[in-house]
């Protein structure tokens, strides 16, 4: 069986979780503006309740949030993956602002095979990253004060620590701009699958072994004889 | 007994008859000295002769009776037109030389982009699609042309005789 696999990855602007908002950093402007990403539930991008896929969704990663009601004190902070394997017959997807709109949109162009939704929990290592940043950045205004104040051989000294530290500045807030573009992003991967069993032929060819050869292919393909 | 010899003359004729069927081509098609028949070439192809530079002329003969010159020539139109992806440059009516009508088509077709020519001419007669082909480089094909032509232009479509070499230029199709 012939199968076209077209693999057409969504990125999808949606809001950051909602128990993300207290740990958004406010220099994050898309952070800032977005609305709350949907949670891993039955009615994101759903379809009413009997659908064939409606026993997958239940089949979440352990340990994911199911809602509101089973979230934790602490404000969560997550990274929505979909995966989805769609059977279609026509296809003309295109990005969507939404995760939900974006994966009911999608979810349009065919019968939903296999849908996996998951939800990584970054909220321990964006705390941590946050306070280290924090840390780095209180480290670095004593070390500008010191060095106002330091001789010339304690100058170098002070400026080399003051650059290491700068630099894992820059490392952190690298490492948390990604993590909070993830989570401001979620990525909807689609795999749209023909089912070709029984492909139909734009236009049918006589079973005809030897009108299939014609051509200058054959005709030109001379065999030496044998002696 | 005068009776008798004729019974037995005629049953060496009947013999003979029968003998004769199946042995030789259905059909006749002259070699021209600018060309080298090849043997003992693998099915489909009943002929088959070239030049040194590659031209090549061909005849396929398929016993199918189930439809006529016009079904065939639509249905190689479609598999080397649309199935193929060659350009059809010419169509027209020919004449084998035993006075068989035929079609002939003329496509063109680039192949590792250089242009080549591809020509097909098709017979029905005897219950069988008479399919001859013609092709090569279009550099060598247009210095060729007289020799293909002549070459294509000399087929008979002939009985499958013992004796078709007296007997070639009788075409099945007119008896």
């Amino acid at each position: 069986m012939r199968r076209v696999l077209v693999a057409i990855t969504l990125i999808a602007g949606v809001a950051a979780c909602g128990g993300a908002q207290s740990m958004s950093p406010p220099s994050s402007p898309s952070m800032a503006a977005a609305p709350p990403p949907p949670p891993p539930s039955p009615a994101m991008g759903g379809k009413p309740g009997g659908q064939p896929w409606a026993s997958v969704l239940a089949k979440t990663t352990p340990g994911t949030p199911a809602g509101p009601a089973s979230a934790p004190h602490v404000a969560m902070m997550l990274i929505y993956t979909a995966h989805l394997t769609l059977a279609v017959f026509q296809v003309e997807a295109g990005p969507r602002a939404r995760f939900d709109e974006a994966l009911g949109s999608v979810e349009k162009h065919g019968d939903v095979l296999h849908r996996d939704v998951t939800a990584e929990d970054v909220t321990d290592e964006y705390a941590d990253l946050d306070v280290r940043l924090k840390n780095a950045r209180a480290m670095r205004d004593r070390l500008q004060q010191l060095l106002q104040n330091a001789a010339v051989k304690e100058a170098i000294d002070i400026e080399k620590e003051l650059g290491r530290v700068t630099e894992d500045i820059e490392r952190m807030e690298g490492k948390l701009k990604l993590l909070s573009d993830q989570i401001a992003f979620s990525t909807i991967t689609v795999t749209f699958q023909p089912i070709d069993q029984n492909p139909v032929h734009d236009l049918a060819r006589l079973p005809l072994p030897w009108l299939k050869d014609l051509g200058l292919a054959e005709l030109l393909n001379v065999k030496e004889a044998t002696p | 007994m005068r009776n008798l010899l004729q019974k037995v003359a005629l049953v060496i004729v009947l013999l003979a008859a029968a003998a004769s069927v199946g042995c030789g081509r259905p059909f006749d098609i002259k070699t021209p000295s600018e060309m080298l028949e090849l043997k003992d070439q693998d099915p489909p192809f009943a002929y088959r002769a070239m030049t040194p530079d590659g031209v090549v002329v061909a005849m396929r003969v398929v016993d199918d009776d189930r439809a006529d010159l016009g079904f065939w020539e639509h249905a190689v139109t479609l598999r080397i037109r649309e199935l193929a992806g060659y350009s059809l440059l010419h169509e027209s009516d020919v004449t084998s030389h035993d006075g068989t009508k035929g079609k002939e088509l003329v496509f063109g077709h680039d192949e590792n982009g250089k242009p080549y020519v591809y020509k097909v001419r098709v017979f029905v007669a005897q219950g069988r699609v008479f399919v001859l082909e013609a092709g090569g480089a279009k550099p060598q094909m247009d210095r060729y042309t007289p020799v293909v032509d002549w070459t294509m232009n000399s087929v008979k479509v002939t009985c499958r005789a013992l004796l078709s070499p007296v007997f070639a230029s009788r075409t099945c199709n007119r008896w």
